[in-house]
């Protein structure tokens, strides 16, 4: 961990020994457009995937914190992604994207969802978001579990509404849960990478921080150059994980 | 609406959202059978059923090798993570030593950093080892983790410390207790460990791409990716989708079979419980 702070000061290809600059990778970093895209194309990906997969995770799980018969059912159909890797959904949803794959025929569309900059990011999210709904859905299930049915009941008696019965008890009790979520997701939506590799190999605006640092550090053999890029992105989640939970507790108090 | 019938159309919605939600495995499972002229377009229902194309990805690509390297490598990570694990958390759960706290601060510390920070110096170390494309360079430097460490701590608090020194006057030796004594009433946190550590592992793309870029290393992920770049055209769709599913097989069965225990390990990782 000390060591990438220690080569990000340095000019490394792995062969000949490091050569000590500075700040100069950073200072190169300032200016480079390409690393400048990349940091928006994270961001971008965070927003399009994380934040609607979040708010259907809790929608899901609401409806699903019930007690109904063949509820356990309707569960394995939206965690079943979880249990699958990066690169086989993204091979698969490289056919649902297809111009003339499911997505465009069931809905009869004409979007070339992967091989145009204005929907290229959009189709790398849709695979995300189905992906990573069910891990929130689990998460947010194990916290609606911590909200005494009780509740419930009483504030029906005292004829509250289905969505001020939300607004006053489920949402100030899940507020805990919810911080931890943002963190998550925040982090899983930086360590992006395989969807992007299998699906657009970066281009069409594509190409996360993550997948600009490999070809960075592997592809043009600049370690040092792309620790720099990790140093920022540590110090970056760190700061944002920080002040989300700082957020969420002073809302709390 | 009665509110009977309020729960029972909640439930419609819920199954017909979560029914979208799988119709993708479905329409990857129809289109790896399907005749290749039929898969793009709207024929949803192969004319004919070709099981057969589920060995295409063995005769194209060295795809059984990528599958048994994914194995050796995800069963070794695995049983690693449990001993190392299992040794560390007993160490910090139920011995009193300088410094104890400090190390198990920082183990913690390390919890909150993701690899992409560290792997381009993991990388370096890797390189000077001499590991690239060896078996001990995927293995290694994933053999023990921040999260499972504090998972056995946790988990072991709770054995109580009468018995152990009971054993200890028994004449039993630190880790014959650790053996006979801690290790049966730690079963169920073991096993969510190894399930989560070895999903993770199948999953796991990036640090095989960097160390393990030749065939005979290739992991699952790895070589999928290598052989969807190869795969471009239409003509390579069905190879695709058998190899693609052939490929979460393993994960999704044992989902399947241990849902209890996956929920278990996702809802630790949120550090809830």
């Amino acid at each position: 961990m000390l060591r990438v702070f220690y080569l990000s000061l340095f000019d490394y290809d792995l062969t000949s020994p490091p050569k000590y600059v500075g700040l100069a990778n950073f200072k190169f970093l300032l200016h480079d457009d390409r690393f400048h895209q990349s940091f928006g194309a994270s961001i971008f990906f965070l927003l399009a995937a994380y934040v609607p997969a979040v708010l259907l995770a809790l929608l899901i799980a609401l409806g699903l914190n019930t007690r109904m018969r063949g509820s356990g059912l309707v569960r394995l159909l939206y965690f079943a992604p979880v249990a699958t890797s990066w690169v086989a959904v993204s091979v698969i949803w490289r056919l649902v994207l297809h111009p003339n794959g499911a997505l465009n025929e069931s809905l009869g569309l004409h979007v070339n969802w992967l091989t145009s900059t204005s929907s290229a990011k959009w189709g790398v999210a849709l695979t995300a978001i189905w992906k990573e709904v069910g891990f929130f859905v689990i998460i947010f299930l194990a916290g609606l579990q911590n909200v005494p049915r009780e509740l419930y009941e009483a504030a029906s008696l005292d004829g509250a509404g289905a969505f001020s019965r939300f607004r006053y008890i489920t949402l100030p009790l899940i507020k805990p849960i919810s911080a931890v979520v943002a963190v998550m997701a925040v982090i899983r939506g930086f360590q992006a990478f395989s969807a992007q590799v299998v699906l657009t190999d970066g281009s069409f605006n594509t190409e996360v921080v993550n997948l600009f640092i490999y070809k960075t550090a592997f592809a043009s053999a600049r370690m040092g150059r792309a620790s720099a890029v990790a140093v920022l992105m540590f110090l970056l989640l760190a700061v944002v994980s920080l002040a989300q939970l700082r957020v969420l507790r002073r809302s709390d108090r | 609406m009665s509110a009977r019938q309020r729960t029972f159309a909640r439930f419609l919605v819920l199954l017909a959202g979560g029914l979208i939600f799988a119709s993708v495995f479905a329409y990857a499972v129809l289109s790896a059978v399907k005749p290749p002229d039929e898969i793009l377009g709207t024929k949803l229902w192969p004319s004919e059923w070709r099981w057969s194309n589920f060995t295409l990805p063995f005769k194209t690509a060295p795809f059984a090798r990528y599958y048994l390297n994914s194995v050796v490598v995800g069963v070794s990570v695995t049983l690693l993570n449990v001993i190392t694990c299992t040794l560390a958390g007993y160490s910090f759960a139920k011995f009193d030593y300088r410094g104890r706290n400090v190390l198990f601060f920082l183990v913690l510390a390390t919890l909150m950093i993701p690899l992409e920070v560290i792997y381009v110096p993991l990388y370096a170390l890797v390189f000077k080892l001499g590991w690239v494309n060896s078996f001990a360079g995927l293995i290694i430097p994933s053999g023990t983790s921040a999260f499972g460490i504090f998972l056995m701590r946790q988990s072991m608090e709770s054995v109580p410390d009468e018995l152990i020194d009971a054993a200890r006057i028994d004449g039993a030796g630190e880790l014959r207790i650790l053996r006979s004594v801690v290790a049966p009433m730690m079963v169920s946190p073991m096993a969510a460990l190894a399930l989560f550590i070895f999903m993770a592992n199948w999953d796991s793309h990036l640090w095989p791409l960097l160390v393990a870029s030749d065939d005979a290393h290739r992991t699952l992920p790895v070589g999928l990716a290598a052989m969807q770049a190869n795969n471009l055209g239409s003509s390579g769709i069905p190879t695709m989708m058998a190899a693609a599913i052939l490929a979460l097989l393993p994960t999704l069965v044992l989902f399947l079979v241990l849902q209890r225990k996956f929920v278990e390990g996702v809802t630790m990782t949120a550090g809830i419980k």
